[in-house]
Parts: C-alpha cells; sequence; structure tokens
C-alpha cells in the first residue's frame, strides 16, 4: 500500500521533470545591500578545533569583534567553529548563509573545495573572507601571510647553520594539507639550492606529542643527521625529543614563534640556537576589520592583491638568539599555549582600501 | 516447491512489517520535531536557497546512510564508507579533468571505485570471516591512503555540468531534493530484489538463512558490494557540494552513517530495520546540526550537545524498536 503511494510520488516527481523548465535556485541578494550603514552580522566558519592556534585566532576574533559591538556597528559575531571535514565545513557555511550573515570569515578546510559553497555566498552579496589558508574562489578575498615565504624563512636559516652537504630530516604537518604542501614545497627549493640533503620526512600533524614521537624514531633511525626542519605546532615536541636524546648540541632544530618554544630554548645553554617564525593567529582579526570596513562602503585597493585576490600580510621579523630574551620578556606573561602574534588595527587595514 | 517456501513466511513477514512500523513512529516522531525545530529557529530554510542548500547538503550523508543501513541489515558493518567516498571522488575528479563531457565517465569512474572497494571488504569479511569492524577500519585506511596517492593535494575541477545540475531546480523543485527522494524510490525498487532478500535473511540469523538455502557468504559479499556502490554515488554528490577534489573529504561520514542508521531504527545487530529510516536518520542528524547553529549554543558546548541530541535520538529509536522473537 505504502509503496503504491510512493510509486505514485515517483510517477508525479517524474512528470514534474518531463514538464518543467530547469531554473537556477541561488537568488542573489536577499539581505546584504552592499554598502549600508549597518548594524551587520559576520559569520566565522572554523573546521578545526583544539589547537592553541585556533583556538587563539577565535578569541582574537571575539575581541576584534566586541569594539563594534559596543559602537552598535555589528549585530552579532556568529561562529560555526566545531572540529568536522570538508563535507561538515560547506554545511557550516550554508548554515551561515541561511542565518543571513553580511560577511563570513573562514579558515578553510581545503583550497578549493569550498570554492563552489563560497559563490553560493557571495553570488548573494555576501562578503567572504579566507584566513590563514588561501582558496582558489575568485570571489573570495584571501587575507593571510603567504605560507611559502614563512616556511623559507626557516629552510634559509637551517641551510645556512648546517652548511652546503648538510643532513637534515624533516617533521612536516600533513601530507596533502594545502598548507603543508605549501610549505615543505618552498622549504625543499631553498635545501636544493644551498645543497641540503632531506634524508627523510615524517607527518607530525602539527601535534606537538606526534611530532615528538616522530622525532624520536628518526634519531633512532637516522642517527647521523645535522638538522631537523619542522613547522609550528610540532617544534616543540620536536626540540624535547632531541634534548631527551641530549643531542641539541650537534642537531640544529628550528623552532616556533609560541611560548612553549621560546621557554624551552630559553632554557638551554646560550650555544643553542633557533629560529621561530611568527604565523599569527591574528589574521583573522585582521580579516575582521577589513570585513567591517568594506561592508560600511570601503572598497579593497584591487591593485594590492596578488594573483587577483589575495591580500599577503608581512611577515614579522622572526625570533632568534638576538632578540630571545626581549621577545620573551614581552611574552612570558601571557601563559604557556601563547602564539606570537600580530593584529592589524582598524586603522591598520586603511593601507589595503581605495582612499578617496 | 515454491508454494512450500511461500507459505510459512507469511506471518513472520507480517509481524515484520508491524514491528518496523513501530520502529517507524518514533523516527517519524523525531523527523517531525527536527523539521519543525529547525525551520521554527531558521525561516531562511523555506527560502528556496535554503530548501536548495539544505538538501544538497542531506545528500552525501542520505546516501552513506542507505549505504550503511544495507551492510548492517546483512549483519555487518562498515567503517570505511567515508574513505570510500574520498576514494570514489578523487579518482572521479581525475576521470573527469573538469570536462563535461567525462562527466559520465566520472560517474562510472566513482561507482566503479565503489563497488572495487566494497569488493575487497566483502572478501575480507565473508571469505576470511574477520571482524567487519576491524576489517573495515582498517581496509579504511587502505582507501584514504589511495586518496593521496590518486590526489596529493586538493585540487582537480568538477564539470561544470555536474555543479550546475546540482544547483537547478526543476518546476521550481530543487534538483538536491528531486535526489534525495530519488534515493528513497531507488531502495524501494531494490529492496524487492532476491540479493536484498537474501542480506536480510543473513543479517536476521545466519544460521537459519543458511538452513534455509540462502547463500550467506554471496549475501555478505553482496551487500559490501551493494554498499561500496552508493558510497561512490556519494562521492559524486560530495563533489557536487564541492566542485573540487579533496583526499580527506568525507572523513565524518562513515561514523555520521552508522549514527543516522540506528537513529532511523535499524538494529545493528542486523535483520531489521529499512534504509528508508536511514534516510529519515540521516536527515534528523544533519538538521540537529543546523538547529544547535541557529539556538546560538556557544561552540564550546555544540560538540556535547551533538553527543547528547545523538543519545536521546537513540534513545527514543530504540523505545520503538521491534524485539526480535526466536
Amino acid at each position: 500500500m505504502r509503496t503504491r503511494l510512493l510509486s505514485v510520488a515517483a510517477l508525479a516527481a517524474t512528470a514534474l521533470v518531463a514538464t518543467g523548465c530547469s531554473t537556477v535556485s541561488n537568488e542573489p541578494a536577499a539581505s546584504g545591500d552592499g554598502d549600508g550603514a549597518g548594524p551587520f552580522t559576520i559569520g566565522i566558519s572554523n573546521g578545526f578545533v583544539g589547537s592553541e592556534y585556533r583556538t587563539q585566532m577565535i578569541s582574537d576574533i571575539e575581541d576584534a569583534a566586541s569594539s563594534y559591538q559596543d559602537e552598535g556597528l555589528l549585530e552579532d559575531l556568529v561562529l560555526e567553529n566545531a572540529d568536522t571535514d570538508v563535507n561538515g565545513q560547506i554545511q557550516q557555511v550554508r548554515n551561515l548563509i541561511n542565518a543571513g550573515v553580511d560577511a563570513i570569515i573562514a579558515d578553510p578546510n581545503s583550497g578549493s573545495a569550498l570554492d563552489q559553497v563560497f559563490q553560493e555566498a557571495t553570488d548573494q552579496g555576501i562578503l567572504v573572507f579566507a584566513i590563514d589558508q588561501a582558496v582558489t574562489a575568485d570571489s573570495v578575498i584571501n587575507v593571510g601571510i603567504d605560507q611559502a615565504e614563512w616556511a623559507a624563512t626557516s629552510a634559509e636559516w637551517l641551510a645556512e647553520q648546517v652548511g652546503e652537504g648538510g643532513q637534515i630530516v624533516a617533521v612536516n604537518g600533513i601530507s596533502g594539507h594545502p598548507a603543508n604542501e605549501a610549505r615543505y614545497g618552498a622549504a625543499q627549493e631553498v635545501f636544493d639550492e644551498a645543497g641540503v640533503e632531506v634524508l627523510t620526512t615524517a607527518d607530525g600533524g602539527w601535534d606537538q606529542a606526534t611530532g615528538q614521537q616522530q622525532m624520536g624514531n628518526l634519531l633512532a633511525t637516522y642517527p647521523e643527521i645535522d638538522g631537523v626542519w619542522t613547522q609550528d605546532g610540532m617544534a616543540l615536541g620536536v626540540l624535547q625529543a632531541v634534548v631527551a636524546a641530549g643531542r641539541e648540541d650537534e642537531i640544529v632544530v628550528t623552532g616556533e614563534a609560541r611560548n612553549g618554544f621560546l621557554q624551552l630554548w630559553n632554557e638551554q645553554s646560550d650555544d643553542f640556537e633557533s629560529i621561530g617564525v611568527t604565523n599569527p593567529p591574528g589574521t583573522g582579526a585582521t580579516a575582521l576589520h577589513l570585513a567591517m570596513a568594506m561592508l560600511q562602503g570601503a572598497e579593497i585597493d584591487e591593485s594590492q592583491l596578488v594573483d587577483g585576490n589575495t591580500l599577503v600580510l608581512a611577515l614579522e621579523e622572526p625570533v632568534t638568539n638576538e632578540n630571545l630574551d626581549a621577545v620573551w620578556a614581552e611574552t612570558e606573561g601571557e601563559g604557556e599555549s601563547y602564539v606570537l602574534d600580530s593584529i592589524l588595527s582598524a586603522d591598520d587595514v586603511q593601507q589595503f582600501l581605495v582612499q578617496d | 516447491m515454491t508454494a512450500a517456501t511461500q507459505a510459512p513466511p507469511a506471518p513472520t513477514v507480517v509481524d515484520r512489517v508491524r514491528s518496523v512500523r513501530v520502529a517507524s513512529w518514533a523516527t517519524a516522531a523525531l523527523l517531525v520535531v527536527a523539521v519543525v525545530a529547525a525551520i521554527a529557529l531558521q525561516p531562511n530554510l523555506l527560502t528556496p536557497y535554503g530548501v536548495a542548500s539544505t538538501f544538497a547538503t542531506f545528500l552525501p550523508l542520505v546516501l552513506v546512510a542507505v549505504a550503511q543501513a544495507i551492510v548492517v541489515i546483512g549483519g555487518g558493518l562498515d567503517l570505511s564508507a567515508g574513505a570510500i567516498v574520498a576514494l570514489s571522488s578523487v579518482v572521479a575528479v581525475q576521470v573527469m579533468r573538469g570536462e563535461d563531457g567525462l562527466a559520465a565517465v566520472g560517474l562510472a569512474a566513482a561507482v566503479g571505485t565503489g563497488v572495487a572497494c566494497g569488493m575487497l571488504n566483502g572478501l575480507v569479511v565473508s571469505r576470511l570471516r574477520l571482524q567487519p569492524l576491524i576489517a573495515t577500519f582498517a581496509s579504511a585506511s587502505i582507501f584514504s591512503g589511495l586518496a593521496l596517492l590518486v590526489l596529493p593535494t586538493p585540487g582537480g575541477t568538477v564539470p561544470a555540468i555536474l555543479t550546475g545540475t546540482f544547483r537547478q531546480a526543476i518546476a521550481t523543485v530543487p534538483m538536491s531534493v528531486l535526489l534525495v527522494v530519488a534515493v528513497a524510490l531507488g531502495w524501494l525498487v531494490l529492496r524487492r530484489t532476491r540479493v536484498l532478500r537474501h542480506i536480510r535473511a543473513t543479517g536476521g540469523d545466519p544460521a537459519a538463512a543458511y538452513a534455509s538455502l540462502v547463500p550467506v557468504q554471496t549475501s555478505q559479499f553482496a551487500s559490501y558490494v551493494l554498499s561500496g556502490a552508493i558510497s561512490g554515488l556519494a562521492g559524486l554528490a560530495v563533489l557536487g557540494n564541492a566542485g573540487s577534489g579533496d583526499p580527506f573529504i568525507g572523513g565524518d561520514l562513515a561514523l555520521g552513517s552508522v549514527a543516522a542508521v540506528v537513529v532511523g531504527g535499524i538494529a545493528l545487530r542486523g535483520g531489521i530495520g529499512s534504509p528508508i529510516g536511514a534516510i529519515a536518520g540521516a536527515i534528523i542528524l544533519a538538521l540537529s546540526s543546523t538547529i544547535l547553529f541557529s539556538i546560538g549554543l556557544p561552540t564550546s558546548w555544540r560538540a556535547l550537545a551533538a553527543g547528547v541530541v545523538v543519545i536521546l535520538a537513540l534513545a527514543l529509536s530504540a523505545l520503538g524498536a521491534p524485539r526480535r522473537r526466536r
């Protein structure tokens, strides 16, 4: 009986398909009216939580938003912040669109697989910013540091330390992850040019404990290495493994601009050298200032965009033995999980906007 | 002979239909509550974009839930479903190379990949007789690893005809809605086949099924192959949503599908339930995430609340679930 009902429904559906003509279901511009006066709603989509970087990124955004909320310019900051895959992040973004936000700031889980859903948003007049990881959709504005430049900075330093013919290993984030590929690709180029041999690579998953474990394995397998190149989120673990093996005087370790690492660095003898290049979680807050300015009618200066849609933020001076004491004195009070940060203010972002 | 085999099952079939109804009531009630709550909290869901996008979001989980349901009804479990989705989607992306003319080839490639993965799972479970839980957990790693080899970094373009069609409406009914309905109808056709009756019998009681001349091993094998094929289709649905390939896509789908199956009133011990329930389960789960978002729950509470919702849904659907009579 129920089956019959359903086959009737099936017939009806096929009839619809046969008679109806196709129209695109995306209806442009329902809520966003371009350069309005507000108050606005901004949505945040983040698909990976639990790392100190992402936690600080979200709290930076909330801090930056609170001043606009006090002014009455920002009605609501809607957070979609949960561990998920690309598929789940597509749902996050659709939730934000359906909630009627005026702008979306996303830390995308993929460089290209969110393009379609971002397009759905921009088609409806919603401003979309991608932070931390650039995406390929033209209508999205990428805001962030150049990951390749970030990686090359520490790679060049390491190449100098171990010299030509030096043998190193690399502890990477996640193979196949776009940020990892961009970073390691750039580092590899530096090593090739400098004649530094990378014996092997291992994945530390941007996780201190995994990084430590992987480094322990590498030390046992490759006792002759001169150095190790690693990324932020794992450098503390890697250094701990090297220290545990008592080889911190022979093996050069690239570091990270995070308090936990700086502390361990500080505890070493003066001969110990490292480098920490800042990868600021505050990029999201910078994007929020940009979003608020653009929602209020400002236009981005296209001439400053790289590849048509990417705003590259300048790197901060890296932490080295020269400035370690000064930096540490400044950040020591922020707690062990603090990531060295850099946030452009509402006034700072004016440099990227068209000036009248 | 036909008369002899037809006559005895008659009462049990009636029983079964009645008992399945009871389970369906709980699931249906949950579905109604979820839909009403989601719409009340987020009226924009009723706009054309809201409907189309919501169903487009449902589709991958709905497909994987049906795939999972078939395996679970057959007495197995497939933790590799999400990895099969990832592998099928990246294979399809590589095969199609963004060209409209190759969309059909991509479809075949996605389903073919799913079938191949299902065959591996089916062989390991039915012939080597390994525990499905562990066997598919391990094969998930194999498939994810292969996905990384096929597409080392996210990228590739899905033909515009696929992403475009996915976002169109036919006589104002969004394509995504039609596709979800089509999945349900597809099941209603499938379930009448001999293979699926054998799968159900195998899951219900393998020894009794064996004694009744049901090819138990073949049925188990078939359940994984069929499930793999449907997961392959889910890979395409994922591509329709994403517009590009990503070897890490679909990681949440395997456990999500198991939850959807149970919320949908399908007993994990096999033999009982219908993928229609699993479709409802998938929609309930997807909507619950929208509801949690809409009530403005602080994000740090969201994961906890999502877990509580799943447990509540499981408890409610278990209340209505039929007890198997021996």
